[in-house]
């Protein structure tokens, strides 16, 4: 495997985030429908229609939200979207959020699924630099996350805890030949 | 209040403190698992090349703040975000509840933010009558609490799971059990609604890019990233100085930011948001509110303008031994610790930071961590000159200084006399552990030395100096300790020298060398001595110039010349006796190649070593007395913190604070126990009186050695 790809795993399994490699769609659904109970929110993503993901799930009976985000932000068990690029040395997945339901199914329910094609992986700060002045220079309004592991806390006697306001579970699941689209929106 | 009342509060708010001994612990283990994960996340990384490189770009945006500001408004207008730049904290609260008032906001969410403890916006809100609920966990806490942050960083750092639990109780009307875990869910359940209901968002940033006209935000919890989603306004409050020029200057921030802070190689979260993004429809209205309350007036300030580097890490309060004596709250007003020292002179008045000013120990403890090099020892200081001649020194002090110490002869013969009077204190011996009445206090968690019969001055003609051909002449400055109280070291001293082929000389006009009129605020006349000291000890010529004590050392080599730097008289003469002092661990081996000049003790005796504050981070020296003391054959057990303060600090341990000085003595005698040596050795008069006194008070039989003391002993015997 590529250096970059498996420094990322380990990176990512550091801070207490999921990092696999799935074969094929099948595989990222088996993995959702493992870990997931309840409804799924599902935006728009040009990574998740190429792994034709939303269709697998449905079919593997997973309830999938794929509007009024708002409302039913609260009440899903999870979010599933497509990651930009990711940051090897950090194990860090780049989430082009700007969609208002990107940014709900990343912050409301208790777990994040990101897919991620592993040739989008850059090895540090430096690497992901260009892309995301690029991602700047896309679009005037720009809402530009990196998600580096679950949501933590650290505020009651300084003991680490796992899952205050954002997303307890981070899954990013490493799918080849989905994009190669680092500016995807 | 007046100046008497405050001091008198202060004192009884850090005595106060000093009663909660689980704060205490939980402060200190926070400091040691703090330092370990910090390194661990530097590994690999220049630390000093990252922090030069972040303190140089910011004083680029500090010098041309009106440019990158108004790139940045352009940037930002263009994406459709409204910007208001607040002068003074009631600007921006009139800003923000105005705004809130017209579009009819009932409820307002907040993520963490100092700026806005900074102005008291919540105040200001609910004078509005507008609820504003914090939800980050620790600011949600001490909002409860009714209290302020003790920390920049972790804002409740000062509670326990206990308090919490009670006060989630009273919040749920349930029991809550005092489990953290359980807490943690408390809080994610009970506000995850009023994202959903506010009308507002209030935010800080970390940084703002003027490339991009974009804020970023470092967080870990998440909340920042749902009140910046789902209210349908979202203010961001951000401080001046968080103004960087380009993205690449975002991202060197948010390297270093997360592991000085934490220790974290990284935050869970870092969202960069620019304009007016959708939301619910339509487009989010975005005020970016960016306050200067201060911060112009520090840019301008020549000594103390290098605080506006500061990224808000809150690693100075880490490894502040003050801090975590007194926690935050005693040593802060809004902003904590050393850096808010310095903010709280400039953004809440002097007056607010002047008991802080005079808390700081001068150790340089901070100096050493901070990510934007920034200087804090020095800047306080200078606040504290400043503060000195605001307020005056005190009659005492200033009599002292002015009449007695800059008068050379009259200072040392007083201090001839007190050596006679003490005697009836003293009987004989050679420390004082009672002292009558009211002057009693001062012996009370150590003995004290008592002021020699004859000082090293008056014994220096009869030294043996014989020296067929010197490699080196040398001048010695004692400082008033080595001279008057320690004469003994300027014995080993020529001995060592003399054994090392350096004829040693004592110019007899040196005197102070000003440091303590320079910390209790004199700047006159630390002046003063300097030029008397720069004459003294340039008047032989000598090859260089050589100490025993590092705040000396510091003296000459760094305060002389900031003291005479613009005098032209002085100037030239200053920077050379800068350059020719050494301390005397360095100059032995750096300088005369000691490898083998000392015998070996058979019997390696176990020896433990404290780094003096002014020694390891002011001249940075530490590996030296090391190395000597392997030399002369000592088995060398480092000691835990061994370059924490032993809370000396000169009149720091006497007058201004002597119970937080005695806490943080015990500290230390407590990790010099826990080696097992039977010796400690440093290299400063002034720690070793601080922890010889206390090692003896205690009854611990280990010794408190000066190297120069090691080192005679393990000089071949002839
Ligand atoms: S002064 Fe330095 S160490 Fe203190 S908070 Fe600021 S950046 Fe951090």
């Amino acid at each position: 495997m590529d250096k970059k790809i498996t420094q990322f795993i380990q990176a990512l399994r550091n801070v207490g985030g999921v990092a696999e490699v799935v074969k094929n769609a099948a595989d990222a659904v088996a993995h959702i429908g493992a870990h997931l109970q309840g409804p799924l929110l599902a935006p728009d993503s040009h990574s998740l229609q190429q792994a034709g993901l939303k269709d697998f799930l449905s079919q593997a009976g997973i309830e999938m939200v794929c509007d009024d985000f708002r409302a039913n932000g609260a009440k899903a068990a999870g979010g599933l979207t497509g990651a930009n690029f990711g940051i090897a040395a950090t194990g860090t997945v780049v989430l082009e959020s700007t969609d208002e339901n990107v940014r709900i199914a990343s912050t409301l329910p208790e777990k994040h699924f990101v897919v991620l094609d592993p040739a989008k992986i850059v090895s540090d700060y430096n690497a992901a630099l260009p892309i995301v002045r690029k991602l700047h220079e896309q679009w005037p309004q720009v809402y530009l996350a990196y998600l580096t592991g679950p949501s933590r806390t650290a505020d009651i006697e300084r003991v680490l805890t796992i899952g205050v306001h954002g997303p307890r579970e981070l899954h990013v699941l490493l799918l080849e030949g989905i994009s190669s689209d680092f500016m995807e929106r | 209040m007046n100046k008497v009342e405050r001091s008198r509060n202060y004192q009884h708010r850090v005595r106060q403190a000093l009663n909660k001994p689980r704060l205490q612990e939980a402060l200190h283990r926070f400091a040691d698992a703090y330092t370990l994960a910090r390194e661990k996340a530097f590994a690999g990384q220049d630390f000093e090349e990252l922090r030069n490189g972040i303190g140089k770009m910011k004083d680029e945006v500090r010098d041309n703040i009106d440019h990158y500001l108004n790139q940045f408004i352009a940037n930002a207008e263009h994406a459709g975000a409204k910007v208001f730049v607040a002068k003074t904290a009631a600007e921006a609260n009139a800003y923000i509840t105005q705004l809130a008032l017209e579009k009819n906001v009932q409820k307002v969410v907040k993520s963490k933010s100092m700026a806005s403890e900074e102005i008291h916006l919540n105040q200001a809100l609910r004078d509005a009558n507008i609820k504003a609920l914090e939800t980050d966990l620790g600011e949600w806490i001490i909002q409860l609490a009714g209290e302020r942050p003790s920390h920049m960083v972790m804002p409740a750092i000062h509670m326990f799971k206990e308090e919490v639990a009670e006060l989630f109780s009273k919040e749920t009307g349930r029991e809550e059990p005092a489990e953290i875990e359980h807490l943690v869910k408390v809080a994610r359940d009970q506000l995850r609604q009023a994202y959903l209901e506010a009308d507002m968002g209030i935010s800080g940033a970390n940084i703002a890019v003027s490339e991009t006209g974009g804020l970023a935000l470092v967080t870990n919890e998440g909340n920042a990233r749902l009140v910046t989603t789902l209210p349908k306004i979202h203010v961001a409050l951000v401080g001046l100085e968080k103004l960087v020029p380009r993205l690449e200057h975002a991202h060197d921030i948010i390297n270093v930011l997360p592991k000085n802070a934490t220790g974290q190689m990284v935050t869970s979260y870092i969202t960069w948001i620019r304009g007016a993004v959708p939301c619910a429809d339509e487009k989010k209205e975005l005020h970016i509110v960016f306050l200067d309350n201060g911060r112009t007036a520090l840019a301008k300030s020549p000594h103390c303008k290098d605080a506006l580097r500061c990224i808000k890490c809150g690693a100075c309060a880490n490894v502040c031994p003050v801090y975590q004596t007194v926690g935050g709250h005693v040593f802060g007003h809004i902003y904590i610790s050393a850096i808010g020292i310095i903010l709280t002179a400039f953004f809440h008045g002097l007056e607010n930071a002047s008991e802080l000013v005079r808390a700081c120990i001068g150790c340089r403890a901070c100096v050493a961590v901070c990510p934007s090099q920034i200087d804090l020892e020095s800047i306080i200081l200078h606040l504290r000159e400043v503060l000195g001649e605001e307020e005056g020194i005190g009659a005492g002090k200033a009599l002292v200084f002015k009449k007695v110490m800059r008068n050379r002869k009259l200072f040392h013969g007083l201090l001839r006399a007190a050596s006679r009077l003490q005697k009836p204190v003293t009987r004989g011996e050679r420390t004082i552990r009672h002292l009558p009445l009211f002057f009693s206090g001062l012996t009370e968690w150590r003995t004290l030395p008592a002021i020699a019969d004859a000082p090293l001055r008056d014994q220096w003609a009869t030294l043996n100096q014989v020296q067929a051909q010197a490699k080196y002449r040398v001048a010695f400055f004692a400082g008033c300790l080595n001279d008057f109280v320690y004469p003994e070291l300027g014995h080993d001293l020529v001995q060592v020298m003399n054994h090392l082929g350096v004829e040693v000389t004592m110019p007899l006009d040196q005197n102070c060398c000003g440091v303590p009129a320079l910390y209790s605020g004199d700047r006159e006349t630390a002046i003063a001595l300097a030029e008397q000291n720069v004459a003294a000890m340039l008047a032989d010529d000598p090859d260089y110039v050589i100490t025993t004590c590092p705040t000396c050392t510091m003296a000459l080599q760094r305060d002389f010349l900031d003291l005479l730097g613009d005098n032209p008289v002085w100037a030239e003469r200053a920077r050379h006796l800068s350059e020719i002092t050494c301390d005397v661990s360095r100059f032995v081996v750096e300088k005369l190649n000691s490898g083998t000049s000392f015998e070996k003790v058979a019997d390696p005796a176990a020896v433990t070593y404290h780094d003096s504050c002014h020694l390891k981070r002011g001249a940075g020296v530490w590996q030296q007395p090391r190395d000597l003391l392997a030399q002369t054959g000592r088995d060398l057990v480092e000691m835990a913190h061994s370059d924490r303060c032993c809370g000396f600090g000169g009149s720091y341990s006497f007058t201004s604070q002597p119970d937080i000085a005695k806490r943080i003595l015990n500290d230390k005698i407590s990790d010099i126990e826990a080696t097992g040596a039977k010796c400690v050795a440093m290299d400063c008069p002034g720690c070793m009186m601080q922890i010889r006194g206390g090692l003896e008070k205690q009854g611990k039989k280990i010794r408190a050695a000066h190297t120069i003391e090691i080192m005679a002993e393990a000089l071949p015997q002839d």
